[in-house]
Order: structure tokens, then sequence, then C-alpha cells
């Protein structure tokens, strides 16, 4: 092999590469993204996993001791939908002070109830307090 | 812009008086750089005066949380008169003001080691662009004045998010935004270069901040990590959440950059790459904040970010240093004389190459992910990924970068033959296969896994061979590089095991009673109350089988102004792993005798002693009917509400009605009603928000036991997540190392413009 051809086949084989990776990347994307859903959307999507949003309606958060799984209901915050919620994790640690709650996971049709894989709260955070009250 | 009698002018005038000093600064630079040598000292003293007004802004905003002088918004917004003084100081950095604040004043800081180093012909063109990067973070506060006043002074502040109240959030956040800060000078460096077609000696004056803003934004990276694994308790170091991921992609083009310009330095190779490899550390730090701050992702991320109004502004920032440099670049770039690519293959040229071109497509990837929301705003239903999608695409990238890394210290710049290449491998990959055997005996299966294994620890071994070697040659100092790369493979082995291989169970414990989980035997013997500034703490003895015995200390405690729970973990640190145990849930039982309380929504039933209580709801006892109870008890009377409950035991089915009166003045009475078989029942409780009822059962027979105290919690066995931290220390002290030496040759080049 000449030592131009050598250089070529080199070249192409790294954008093959570089190719084959970006192939792989979106590939990947699209099986780990998870879209944000209604609830009724989330009953309707089988298993896929996806995410849904709500306030925790007060009281409603429950921890089984037996089974370790905290189950709670959210509210849409659009409409009058609710959801129960099972997640079998650690319970974030504002949780019952969230302004709301995200829930990744699917809905399992078995239990009735929204299978979370992860709960995203958001509260007020390191680098944004709560919203003033008003004074005077 | 807020009215000027809203304004806490002591604080808020520095504000002004600094973009007027930086605004003269440029101004004086511009005459130097028309020619009017006379104009330096004076750009130089407006700089100076800049940077004392900008800390004379934070100076005040200290005082004012010192003084908690809560007429000022922030002060009330972010900190309270229960607040020790260090979490005064965290205060300082808790809110987007005051955060932007901290970063200005790192950057004001750092310029004036900017112009010390910039070489004088080269020191207005870099200063014009660096205060251009500030004066961007400048006119966030001019438009966000941290000084904004309230009408009336509050009694007292809001207090500190208590997730913040940690040492850590005193030390992190200020030494991110010093990494962020040195991310504008390698760009600034690079920007003045082309704008003055002098490409010659940027790279070795720039080649310093770059190593040191690498440095600190990974010793910040560190400290969020351990932060976040120590006390926060999410489980682990690293999220993969859009905040983290900020501060992660400028490191990693950092990364890129410092190879870049070591490859400027040595070869006079990656002189065009160079420009926008450091073009897209400032960019990547810019995004980040933007994806961060501007509420953009509040609905996917961990922290919720408040769109401050301040959006618009960091787009148009973006834009401004988007299209300065590539203009620039446009212009200039093919100018830059560069050196044609001959590398052979196995070359450290070649090699150079390719990894960092690995690493851009990393931080590319990682940058696509957490953008994801922004990428699907269009679709039907917009989404983000999740931390499987960054495993996966980093996987490969990994066991490239392990490879490249392992063959890297045998190979020259003129280029090697493989036979004398895979020679040199032998032994260490002799070892390396050792490893990969002895995890394979230890049930790690996945051949991908096996295989990151065994090239890490070859670019460990002969990583750490190199750096024995060449510090025996030309003493540690010249072996930097080669030390980071050590820390690399004890960082990859660290990051596969503890995430794959780690184990968890959660248990339930019940008060002095032993549980067997794994080979440990977990007892929970007391909840220790809170004592002094300890805080509430739950004591688990764990015996692990046939050796220590120690005790665990996680934390589950209340805050008292906010009534959150929090939990902290309790690590403990084993030579192969660490034992993580979390707090989930803890019920503190009843004593023997004491009433049961029990809290019912209407239609919940509760089963105790046989008997069991369903709710049926309130009932207002009035002959009036409720309308006209609400209003006596508005005029001063009492109202009575019945709680209608039905009791079922041993198959006789009967009504029972405890009564709740509540008079206008507070005085609440709640008689006791007889249960069916024996014992009573009252209300000792209603919440009229969500229609609920407690009640205390007492003389129930299952209550002259009581019920023991309950702690639920999650154990974790985490195998060698100390590579990690040992992993990154390593990186960082070779590249401390690496600053040291490139420190030194920046400052012979003064040395030599001076003799010249």
């Amino acid at each position: 092999m000449t030592r131009k051809a050598r250089k070529t086949a080199i070249y192409s084989a790294g954008s093959l590469l570089l190719v084959a990776f970006a192939g792989f990347s979106l590939a990947s994307f699209r099986d780990a993204l998870t879209p944000y859903v209604s609830y009724d959307e989330a009953l309707g999507a089988g298993g896929r996993t996806v995410q849904v949003a709500g306030g925790l309606v007060a009281g409603s958060s429950d921890y089984d001791d037996e089974t370790g799984i905290l189950s709670f209901t959210l509210a849409e915050p659009e409409g009058s939908g609710t959801i129960r919620v099972d997640y079998e994790g650690l319970k974030p640690a504002n949780f019952e002070e969230a302004i709301s709650i995200v829930a990744i996971g699917h809905w399992s049709a078995g239990d009735a109830a929204f299978r979370a894989d992860k709960l995203l709260v958001k509260c007020p955070s390191k680098y944004q307090g709560a919203e003033v009250k008003e004074y005077g | 812009m807020d009215a000027l009698s809203q304004l806490y002018l002591p604080g808020a005038v520095p504000v002004w008086a600094a973009l007027v000093f930086s605004l003269t600064a440029l101004w004086g630079w511009s005459l130097v750089l028309r020619g009017d040598e006379s104009a330096r000292p004076f750009a130089r003293r407006a700089y100076l005066f800049f940077t004392l007004s900008v800390l004379l802004v934070a100076a005040v905003l200290l005082l004012a949380l010192w003084r908690r002088d809560f007429r000022i918004e922030y002060v009330f917004q972010y900190s309270g008169l229960d607040l020790p003084f260090h979490y005064q100081l965290a205060a300082f950095w808790a809110g987007q003001k005051g955060s932007f604040l901290i970063w200005l004043v790192w950057g004001a800081l750092i310029g004036l080691g900017v112009i010390r180093t910039a070489g004088k012909r080269a020191e207005p063109a870099v200063m014009s662009l660096y205060t251009l990067t500030l004066i961007g973070l400048l006119f966030i506060l001019v438009r966000e004045n941290p000084f904004v006043m309230l009408a009336e002074t509050p009694a007292d502040g809001q207090g500190l998010n208590p997730l913040l109240q940690d040492d850590w959030m005193v030390i992190h956040p200020p030494i991110m935004f010093v990494g962020y800060a040195l991310g504008a000078v390698p760009f600034a460096f690079a920007m003045a270069a082309l704008w003055r077609r002098d490409y010659k000696d940027w790279a070795a004056r720039a080649f310093p901040w770059a190593l040191a803003g690498f440095l600190v934004l990974g010793c910040a990276i560190l400290m969020g990590g351990y932060w976040a694994y120590k006390t926060l308790g999410w489980g682990g170091y690293w999220g993969w959440d859009p905040v983290e991921n900020a501060s992660l992609i400028p490191w990693i083009f950092g990364t890129v950059l410092i190879h870049g310009l070591y490859l400027e330095r040595t070869k006079g190779r990656f002189r065009r790459a160079n420009y926008v490899l450091a073009t897209l550390v400032y960019l990547a730090v810019l995004y980040g904040t933007f994806l961060t701050r501007s509420g953009v992702l509040a609905d996917f991320s961990v922290h919720s970010f408040v769109d401050l109004g301040i959006s618009g502004w960091l787009v148009a920032l973006m834009a401004v240093f988007f299209v300065l440099p590539v203009v620039l670049m446009a212009t200039r770039l093919r100018e830059v004389p560069t050196v044609r690519n001959e590398d052979p293959l196995l070359s450290r040229g070649a090699f150079l190459v390719v990894s960092t071109t690995t690493l851009v497509a990393s931080a590319l990837v990682i940058t696509a992910g957490t953008s994801a929301p922004l990428l699907t705003r269009f679709l039907e239903n917009p989404g983000q990924v999740g931390p499987s999608f960054y495993n996966r695409v980093n996987l490969p990238i990994a066991l490239l970068v392990a490879l490249l890394l392992a063959v890297v210290p045998f190979l020259t710049w003129r280029g090697e033959a493989l036979g004398a290449v895979l020679r040199k491998l032998i032994w260490p990959a002799v070892a390396a296969a050792a490893v990969a055997g002895l995890a394979f005996a230890l049930e790690v299966r996945d051949p991908l896994h096996l295989l990151l294994l065994a090239l890490a620890s070859l670019a460990l071994l002969t990583n750490l061979q190199k750096t024995f070697r060449r510090a025996a040659a030309q003493g540690i100092g010249a072996a930097g590089g080669w030390l980071a790369h050590v820390g690399v493979g004890i960082m990859l082995i660290g990051f596969l095991v503890s995430s794959a291989y780690d184990a968890s169970t959660k248990v339930t414990l019940e008060q002095g009673r032993p549980v067997q989980v794994g080979d440990l035997t977990l007892t929970f013997t007391r909840a220790i109350p809170r004592q002094g500034q300890e805080k509430e703490r739950m004591e688990v003895e764990v015996v692990r089988d046939g050796g220590s015995t120690y005790f665990a200390y996680p934390k589950l405690f209340m805050n008292d102004r906010t009534r959150q729970v929090m939990a902290n973990p309790h690590v403990r640190t084993f030579p192969l792993q660490d034992l993580y145990i979390s707090p989930i849930e803890f019920d503190p039982g009843r004593p023997p005798g004491a009433p049961e309380r029990v809290q019912l929504a209407a239609g919940e039933t509760f089963e105790a002693g046989g008997a069991t209580v369903r709710f049926d709801g309130f009932e207002v006892r009035s002959d009036e009917g409720s309308m006209a109870a609400m209003a006596a008890l508005q005029r001063g009377g009492s109202i009575t509400v019945a709680a209608k409950l039905e009791v079922d035991r041993g198959g006789a089915t009967a009504t029972v009605e405890p009564l709740y009166t509540f008079a206008a003045g507070g005085q609440v009475s709640a008689p006791p009603a007889a249960l069916p078989g024996g014992g009573s029942v009252l209300v000792s409780g209603i919440n009229a928000n969500d229609g609920k009822v407690q009640l205390d059962l007492v003389g129930l027979p299952s209550q002259a036991t009581g019920e023991p105290a309950r702690l639920a919690i999650d154990v974790t066995e985490k195998p060698l997540i100390q590579l990690v931290w040992y992993g990154l220390y390593v990186v960082l002290f070779g590249g401390a190392l690496s600053t040291w030496k490139r420190l030194r040759q920046s400052r012979r080049l003064d040395d030599e413009a001076a003799a010249a």
C-alpha cells in the first residue's frame, strides 16, 4: 500500500467509526428518551418508560415496611386527574415539601399503579429560593 | 431596572461603579491597541478599580448577611435568625444573584493575574476580550440587582433551604465558580491571538491557565460528588443531572484543550484546533449556565430553577461569544501556520488526535443528552434521557480511552513498530488479564465489563511504570501527565465496579431484634434524640460475619423551620467496599398501655385488637344545621362534630360516634366513646384540609404489649467506590504538577521578552 492510500484508509476508517458512534448515540438517545405525558397517556403507553408530573396529594403517601414500596398519589397540574405511584427506592429528603414531583417509570396495569424508577422532586433549590411572600 | 428608592444604595452603587470602571478599562485598552502606550497604566488602574468595586459589592452583601439585614430581599430570602455564621456565608451563593456575584468576584481577581501573564504586547487585546466576558456577567447583576429592598423590614428571613445547610455548601459552589471563571482565560488568549494575528505565544501563556481551570473544576466536581454521596444521600456520587453535567462538559473540553495545548507546545500541531477547543470550553460554561439558570429544564432536573428573567440575556451572551469566535476563525484560521499530519499510526501524535476526538465526542453526546428537553421541545411529548443513556454511550468511549492510555506510554513521536510495542506490553498485559480473571472469579460475567477492567488495569500499570521512569530521569515535576493517566485508570475501575456491582437491600428493623442481611447482622438499637448541634440520629449495630462490629448512625431529622424530614446516610469505608446505610422511615412505636393513634380518611379502615374500625366521615351536630353551627362558632360559641365510625368486632357491627367540640376560644373537648366489647375511642384531632380524622384507641387487648419502634433502612454495598476518589486525587495531583511546570515555562517567556 502506498503511503497515500494507507492514509486514506485510516481516515475512512476513522470517519466510519465516528459515524457508527453517532448512529449508536442516536439510537441510545431514542431508547432512553422518556417523554413527558399526561396521566391518560401514561396509562395507554403500554409499559413504555415515560414521565408524569404533579402535586403530591396531601396525606396520600405511605411506606410499606414489608415490600419497601413508597406509594403516593399525584394530582395532575392541569385538570383533575390523579395517579397512584409506587416507588421502590429511597424517599427523597424533601418529598413532602415538594412543589411538584416528577415520576419516571411506567404504568403497571397489574398493580393499577405507576411504577416509578426515579423521582425528581422540585423544591427550593440550591440556586433558587421559594417565591417571595408578599409583605406590607 | 428597579426604582432607585427600592435599592440599598451602599451595595447598588458599587455595582454601577463596577460597570463604569470596566467600560473605562475597555476604552483604555482600546487606546493602547491604537498605539497610545501612555493609556496602559490608565487602563490597568481602571481595571483595578473595577475589581475593587466588585469586591466592595461582595463585602456589602456579606456584611448585610452578617447583620441579618432583612430589608434586603436577597438576605431575607436566603438567611434567617437561626442560621449560624458559616451558613450565612453559604447564603451568599445560595441564590441566582449571589452566585453570579461570586463568579464575577473570582473573574475580576483572576483578571489581575491575566494582566501580569498576558505579555506586554498581547495585554490590551487579551484584557479587552476578558473584560468583555466579565461585563456580560456584570450586566446580569445590573439588571437583577442583589440589593433590592423590601417595602417593610421583616422580623426574620425565610432561612436557607435545609438541604443546603451543609459544610460542603460553604466550600463547593465558590470553588466551582473559580473553575467557571478560569474557563474564560484561554478563550480570551485565543481570541486575542486571532484578532492580533499573533499566533505564536498564546498557547504557552494560556497553558497554565487552562491547566488551572482543569484542576479547579475537577476539584469542584470531586467535592460535588462527595457531597452528594456522603450527606445528601442520593445513593451515589453522580446522577447525570443537568447541574452536574453543566460542570462536567466544560471539564471534558478543558481536558481536551490541555492535550491540544501540549501538542502545540511540543510539536506545533493542533495550532488551529486549539482556537476551537478554547472556544468550546468557554461556550460550554455559558451553555451550562443557560441550561441550569434559565428555567428551561425546570421540569427535568432535581434542582429546580426559576427564571429570573435573565434567560434572554444569557441567550444574547451565548450568541455574542459564539459569533465573535466564529467570525475571527472564519477570517483568520487559514492564516495560522500548521504542520501537515504525517504521524504514523503508532505514534503519540496519532494517539493524541484519536483520544481528543474521542473525548470531544463524549462531551458532545453528554451535551446532547442534557439538552434533550430542548431538542425534543417541538415533538408532541418533549422528554429527557436518563442515566442509562449516558452510561451506555460512554462505555465504548471508556473502552477506547483505556486502550489508548494503556498503549501511549510505549509510543514516541516518530512512531513505533507494532511488534516492539506488543513486546513491551506483554508483562503488563499478563497482569491485566489476571485482574480480569479475578473479576471473572468474583462473578463479573459481562464481557464488556471484563474488557474494561482489563484495559483500565493495563492503563494503570503501563502509566505507573512510565511515571516512575520519568520521575527517576527528570524528577516528579515532569511526570504530571503520566501520573494523571494512572488516576484515570484507577477511576475507570472504580466507576465500573461501584456502579454495576453494588448490592442494595431494603429492610425494616424492629428495635432490639437482629436481622440478617447477607453477611451482615443488623440491629436497630435506639433512636438518639437531638443533643445541641448534633441532629437526631438512629443507632444501628452492624456485625459482619467473622469480622468487625460497628455502630452506624444514619440521621433522620426534622428541620425546625420547614418541618421537612431530612435523611443523611451513614457511610463506613472498608478496604474493598463502602457500606452505605440510608434511613428511609422511622416509626417510634408505642409503649405498652399507651393509646394507639391512627389517622383515617373517609372510607379507610383500621384494624386493632380484633376490631375493624371504618371511618365514614364527619357529621356536624347542631339542631339548626351546619351553617348555623358555623355562624355560632364565629359569634364566639362552639361547634360539635361527630366522627362516624363503623366498628366490627367478632362479627358484631356497631356504630360509634365520638364527639369533638371546638370552641371559638380554641378549647377542645373530646370525650371518649365506648367501643363494643371493651375499650374506648376518642377524636384526638381533625384535619379539615384533607378530611382526615385522628383517633386514639384506648384499652384494646393489643395495647398491653405496645409496639416496638421500627426503622426502615436501605443497606447498599458499594465495592471499590474508594477508587473513584483515589483516582481523581491522583488525576488532580498529576494536573497540579503539570500546572506548576507550565507556569514556569510561561514565566520564562517573560524573561526572554525582557532580555530581548
